[in-house]
Parts: C-alpha cells; sequence; structure tokens
C-alpha cells in the first residue's frame, strides 16, 4: 500500500515543494493521454522508474511493491484489450497504467503529508467565502489517508480473534465488530482532536 | 488552578460523579480509583472535554462551560492509548500538528518541533512513521505532542495502562519531571510515591484526599 509512506530522503526530488510535484504529476497524466503510441510510452515508463529507483532513491523494492497490487488488475485488463481491440491497445493501456502508478508513489514517496496537505488548503483558500475552512479540508484528506492502515490493522485484529476461536471464514460475522470497533476509535479521536485544539483552527 | 465546585455527572440513570467539590492547586497530583469509580470522567471534565451535569468546573478562573476552547489551550490532555491521540504518518508532522492554532510561522513551528523532540530524545524518530513505532515510543510522541503546545495544566488518563514495567517508568519520570502541574489518574500507584497529593475516588466520589504517603497506603488496604 503506498498510502502516507513518506521515504525520508535528501535528493532533489524531496526537496521540490509538494505543488510542482502535484503539478508534474498531472501533467505526466495529460501526456499519457495525448500519447497513443507504444515506443514513447515504453521510454516515459522506463524514465520514471529510473527517476523512481535511482533520482529519488527509492529502490526496486519500492517499486515492485508499488506494483504488485496492480498485478491482477493489468492482467483482467490486458486480456479484455486483445479480445476487444488488439496486443497494441493492450501494451498501451498496462504502460499508461503502470506509468501512473509509478508516478504516484513516486510523489507519495517522496512528499511529506503535511506538505501535500497545505497545498490542498491553497487550492482550497479560494473557496473560505463559501464557509469552507481551507485548513480542515486539508487535514480531513491527510486524516482520511492516516487512517485507512489503522481501518486495516482493526479488521486483521477481528479477523485474528475470530479465527482462534475456530471461524475461519465468518467474514460476515467480522463485520458488526469492525464497525463497532472503527465507530469507537471515531469517538474517542474526535475527543482527542479537541483536546489537541481542532476546534480552534479557525478562531484564533 | 482548578477549582470544581458541586460537581455531579450522570449518564442516563447512573450517576458517575457525585456531587464533588475540589481545589486542585498542587504542582503533582494523583488520582487513583477503582474501574468504574469514575477517574476518567473527573479526568475529561478538567479540560472541558465533558461538561458537567450539575455545578462548574473553573481552570484558572475560565469556566470550562463557557470558554471550552481557552480552557483546553492551557490544559493539555494525554490518553491511555496513543494510537487514538497520534493523527499524522510521522512524528514530527503530528507535533506540528499541535501547533495549528498558535499561528507560528514554519521557522517557529520547526522550532519549537525540534526543541520539543530533543527533549523527549525523540530527534532520531522525527521522520518515522508514528503508526509503527513501539507501544512506549507512541505515548512519548503523544506526551510531546501535547507538550509542544506548552500547556500549563497536563491532564493525563492512565498513561502507562498499555505499558511494560520499564516504559511505564520511564514516561511517569518524565512526565513527574514538567514543570507544569501535572494531574496523573493511574491504576499504578507506585509511580505516586513522589506526588503532591493523592485523591482516591470511590463510587462517584473523593474518598480519600492527602499527601500519598497517607492516601496509598490507605487505598491499598481497601484492595486487600
Amino acid at each position: 500500500m503506498i498510502v502516507g509512506l513518506y521515504v525520508p530522503g535528501d535528493t532533489a526530488l524531496h526537496k521540490l515543494s509538494a505543488a510542482v510535484k502535484l503539478m508534474a504529476m498531472f501533467g505526466v497524466g495529460a501526456v499519457l493521454v495525448l500519447v497513443d503510441t507504444v515506443v514513447p510510452l515504453a521510454i516515459l515508463v522506463i524514465g520514471i522508474g529510473f527517476i523512481f529507483t535511482v533520482v529519488a532513491g527509492l529502490g526496486r523494492n519500492r517499486l515492485w511493491a508499488a506494483t504488485r497490487p496492480l498485478l491482477i488488475w493489468l492482467a483482467i485488463i490486458a486480456i479484455t484489450q486483445v479480445w476487444v481491440a488488439d496486443k497494441e491497445a493492450a501494451f498501451e493501456v498496462i504502460l499508461r497504467l503502470i506509468a501512473l502508478v509509478w508516478t504516484a508513489a513516486l510523489v507519495t514517496y517522496t512528499t511529506r503529508l503535511t506538505d501535500m496537505s497545505d497545498v490542498i488548503a491553497r487550492l482550497c483558500g479560494t473557496l473560505r467565502p463559501l464557509g469552507v475552512s481551507p485548513d480542515r479540508v486539508a487535514f480531513l484528506v491527510a486524516l482520511t489517508i492516516r487512517l485507512i492502515p489503522a481501518v486495516f490493522d482493526t479488521v486483521r485484529e477481528v479477523r485474528d480473534a475470530q479465527r482462534s476461536r475456530g471461524l475461519e471464514r465468518a467474514y460476515l460475522a467480522a463485520f458488526v465488530p469492525v464497525l463497532t470497533r472503527v465507530l469507537r476509535q471515531a469517538d474517542v479521536l474526535s475527543e482527542a482532536l479537541i483536546a489537541r485544539g481542532f476546534d480552534r483552527w479557525d478562531t484564533q | 488552578m482548578i477549582e470544581l465546585e458541586q460537581v455531579s455527572v450522570r449518564f442516563h440513570d447512573r450517576t458517575i460523579l457525585d456531587n464533588i467539590s475540589v481545589s486542585l492547586t498542587e504542582h503533582r497530583i494523583g488520582v487513583v480509583g477503582d474501574n468504574g469509580s469514575g477517574k476518567s470522567t473527573f479526568a475529561r471534565l478538567l479540560n472541558g472535554l465533558l461538561l458537567p451535569d450539575l455545578g462548574t468546573v473553573e481552570v484558572n478562573n475560565l469556566d470550562t462551560r463557557d470558554d471550552g476552547k481557552d480552557v483546553r489551550s492551557q490544559v493539555g490532555f494525554l490518553f491511555q492509548n496513543p494510537d487514538n491521540q497520534i493523527v499524522m504518518p510521522t512524528v514530527a508532522e503530528d507535533l506540528a500538528l499541535g501547533l495549528k492554532p498558535h499561528k507560528l510561522t514554519g521557522a517557529e513551528q520547526s522550532h519549537r518541533v525540534s526543541v520539543t523532540l530533543d527533549r523527549f530524545s525523540l530527534t532520531h524518530l522525527a521522520d518515522r512513521s508514528a503508526h509503527l513505532l513501539s507501544g512506549g515510543e507512541k505515548q512519548l510522541v503523544a506526551l510531546a505532542g501535547v507538550m509542544v503546545t506548552q500547556p500549563q495544566i497536563l491532564v493525563c488518563d492512565e498513561p502507562t495502562t498499555l505499558l511494560d514495567r520499564r516504559n511505564a517508568a520511564h514516561v511517569m519520570r518524565l512526565i513527574g519531571e514538567l514543570p507544569c502541574q501535572v494531574i496523573v489518574i493511574t491504576h499504578h500507584v507506585e509511580h505516586l510515591n513522589d506526588f503532591d497529593r493523592v485523591l482516591v475516588i470511590a463510587d462517584g466520589r473523593i474518598s480519600d484526599d492527602g499527601p500519598p504517603g497517607e492516601t496509598i497506603p490507605r487505598y491499598l488496604e481497601t484492595l486487600a
């Protein structure tokens, strides 16, 4: 999972501002839509891979970790594309997806979540006259990303507890305890946020 | 100084705290009591996380009912489970979060964070994922996350319950050395021997109050 996994470093990419990196990510996305032949797309993928592993110093293991969850989807898409179009179309879609995911992972690994949320806050600043709190929107995004692993932990703990009681495949039975625990954690979290001054963000 | 005046808290038909009046002025105050005695409810009253059904709670002459936000800017709160308190991905980012209401410049914020990390010997963990730290390290991060805001009073709700003995002693030593007023709710009475005052809560009332040398032995006798 690539969420919330900033990797500390001192490379040029780490030092680049979050806004520039986010713009570059969208730029890469636009280029990927415009390029519709395999060779330039392959060169782009190789280039992003080089930047990921060498320039940003993130290594091949992280590149593989970012790619692995995609494999099943790539296989499904490839089969579908070959079936409805041809092999070249399949290669193009696969290369586009890999380039997008690697770019997103590159930005995630080299950008602190707070820097990212600052950019979101600046973008939302224009909505302030409409009563939108930019800081709160940015924090909501950051908190959502941060809590994804916590929810997975809760699911794992509940499943472990059930398996230890012999309920190997009781996936539905896990739903209620997971939901109860997540809601209780949300209560405690909201209390902790108030204790840490969340209700004073816009008033001082 | 915290002043509770005839405070009662009820939940449905059950009385959690019953007509409590007490002034908390000492530097280090411990609060002990059995499960369900009302300790955590007492703690949450002190920074306005919970409001009393009857009576008043005042912190430095600010009423928690009317001035809750100002009270919380003066009273830091350390929870039992640091996982519920740490919300940002890395340690440094989590400390910086508490400074948001203070509207500091980037440089001031970084300085305050690095000084606090250094004070709690957490500098080497600054960029580490807070989610993946050990229990003891997480509780230190949670404590640093509160202290970075420089509160005048720190309330700790069973801060060592989830820690092993070594980490519990370490966290309590750091808490005991803080210059601000400290109020610690705990089951671990052995950590309160150097405190200035210990309150015992039983059945929603303060059943004993005095120096730890007197109250703790009496409390332990009731457990025997």
